[in-house]
């Protein structure tokens, strides 16, 4: 989801095609709270859930908020943005499907949208030399194939 | 709160060589634990009533070892899901039942062929499909180091710790493992050699990791007054302390905001700790840390209140770690460098030092000794003992 673009005309086509090797990673596994959540970022949207109780935000999926531990939630639109909290460098081939793709970074990053809304990703469109702490990323959908959706951040300046 | 201090004491400990291929069944191995415990006691087999261990899907439960040892009966078991976070749950645990009254000896014990059979996340075997996995394994993050080191990462960022501080901490308990004939890496190790190893997971090199190995390590739990009539000196189970976990689910870990990764469940847990055994950070001897990584270590020295938030990377740097340092740590070479049995090997290590029978690594007088678990991080509670000489 680029801040930049009108939230209401989705995209024609892929924003980007992710490795061929991602395919082989790890699938995301949903499980009942989590598979509409995945299915937005298949529509290349980014979303949390707000409590209808209390209106806090909460993510992952879950049906009970743990603050008010009210049950009923709607799905609204994250702002697309956050900063980047902390990183690695992965050098291990862990998995042989990681053979050709170390080295490589994952983020973990703190969305806009609140300070306790944390999500992981791959970094897209930057070096891993250029991540400090607090960098301004967006997020960005990669297409793995016809089936799954990730998300990626691209840092902002 | 402390109904069960100093009731129950730790009589005897085994353990199987360790290796990177035992070439035997977790329940041989378990066996031969349960077994070099209780000779260790001076115990026999028709004294024990309970067994108790923990597992991830990758070792033999209680119900197996029980009839493969030929007990007699088995009054009380417990086998607890989970890895190194519950490896000292598991001998709190069978300290209540004991001070129940529920069973009168218990042997907890841990075996795996952690590197020839069941390797942790990883090598080529997928993640379990649980929770958080769904968020971060399609990234390819899912293994301990990579999760340990998006938490080491988060530390640097806060407070400025450096992979010297970290690199410290694999020196020093190499050399404390040069002085423990059991270690699988007796080799001393200089920061250099440290600082040229390979990236793991930036910021972790191999060696910060701990060692993927074979083995079992067994501890018998009893009561204090029958542990007096047996072989050693009473080793007492003064304080067990457990806690949730941390997650990056919102409002829900530690800190402000609930998802402060620079503090880890540990912090939560030492209070309640350090009261039921009615001691402090300054009454500890001899600290083993759970140090499937250096980071864990380092963080651990805060939140258990041997420094402020944040020098634990200048106080590992001190010096003060070493078995002649203000606070000897994992004074058998840890996981890093000793051997990794999920936890137990630290209590059994506890237990050498206070009773003085530790060797070339004794730390002269120990009497009052921390051990803890995996502090909490990566979908896992803590938990965490204080133990005590009976003298
Ligand atoms: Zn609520």
């Amino acid at each position: 989801m680029s801040s930049a673009e009108p939230q209401a005309e989705p995209k024609a086509g892929p924003e980007r095609r992710a490795s061929s090797a991602r395919a082989r990673f790890p699938r995301p596994e949903p499980d009942r709270d989590s598979a509409p959540w995945w299915e937005a970022v298949r529509r290349h949207e980014l979303t949390v859930q707000r409590c209808e109780g209390c209106g806090t935000l909460r993510f992952p999926a879950r049906a009970v908020c743990n603050r008010c531990r009210g049950r009923a939630w709607e799905w609204v639109p994250a702002r697309g943005t956050g900063r980047v909290y902390s990183w690695i460098v992965n050098h291990q081939v862990f998995m042989p499907a990681m053979a050709g793709e170390v080295p490589f970074p994952v983020l973990l990053v703190r969305l806009d949208d609140g300070e306790d809304l944390l999500m992981y990703g791959d970094l897209v469109d930057g070096s891993p030399g250029d991540l400090e702490p607090g960098l301004p990323v967006e997020a960005v959908f990669l297409d793995v194939d016809e089936s799954t959706t990730l998300v990626g951040w691209r840092p902002l300046r | 709160m402390g109904t069960f201090r100093d009731r129950a004491a730790i009589a005897g400990v085994g353990y199987t060589p360790f290796s990177k291929d035992s070439g035997v069944s977790t329940l041989t191995l378990a066996v031969d634990a349960v077994l070099a415990a209780l000779d260790d006691a001076g115990l026999d087999v028709d004294d024990v009533d309970a067994l108790a261990t923990h597992r991830v899907g990758d070792s033999t439960p209680p119900w197996v070892v029980a009839p493969a040892l030929g007990l007699p009966e088995v009054t009380w078991y417990l086998d607890q899901f989970g890895g190194g976070s519950v490896s000292h749950s598991v001998i709190g645990q069978a300290a209540m039942a004991v001070a129940a009254g529920v069973a009168e000896t218990v042997v907890c014990y841990r075996a795996i062929n952690a590197r020839s059979e069941f390797r942790m996340g990883g090598t080529g075997r997928g993640p379990a499909a649980i929770f958080d996995v769904q968020y971060q394994a399609p990234y390819g993050y899912f293994a301990p180091p990579q999760q340990f080191a998006m938490y080491a990462r988060a530390h640097m960022n806060a407070y400025g710790t450096t992979h010297e501080q970290l690199g410290h901490i694999a020196v020093g308990q190499r050399a404390n493992a040069a002085k423990n004939p059991r270690a699988l890496k007796r080799d001393p190790i200089t920061l250099d050699d440290y600082l040229s190893s390979r990236w793991i997971a930036e910021p972790f090199r191999l060696l910060d990791c701990c060692l993927e190995t074979d083995g079992a390590c067994a501890v018998v739990v009893t009561s204090r007054e029958r542990a007096r009539d047996l072989r050693h000196v009473p080793v007492l189970i003064s304080g067990a302390a457990w806690a949730g976990g941390d997650s990056f689910f919102s409002g829900a870990g530690s800190g402000p905001g609930g998802t402060d990764l620079t503090v880890t469940e540990a912090a939560r847990l030492a209070p309640r700790l350090y009261a039921m055994a009615g001691a402090g950070p300054g009454d500890i001897d001899v600290a083993e840390l759970y140090d499937c990584f250096t980071y864990s270590v380092l963080v651990q020295l805060e939140d258990y209140g041997f420094c402020p938030k944040g020098e634990g990377g200048p106080y590992a740097a001190s010096g003060a770690l070493a078995l002649d340092g203000e606070l000897p740590v994992n004074t058998h070479g840890g996981f890093l460098s000793e051997g990794y049995v999920h936890g137990i090997n630290h209590v059994a290590e506890a237990v050498a030092q206070l009773r003085g029978t530790a060797g070339d690594r004794q730390v002269p007088g120990a009497e009052v000794a921390l051990s803890t678990s995996q502090p909490g991080y990566v979908l896992a509670g803590t938990s965490a003992l204080i133990l005590r000489s009976d003298t």
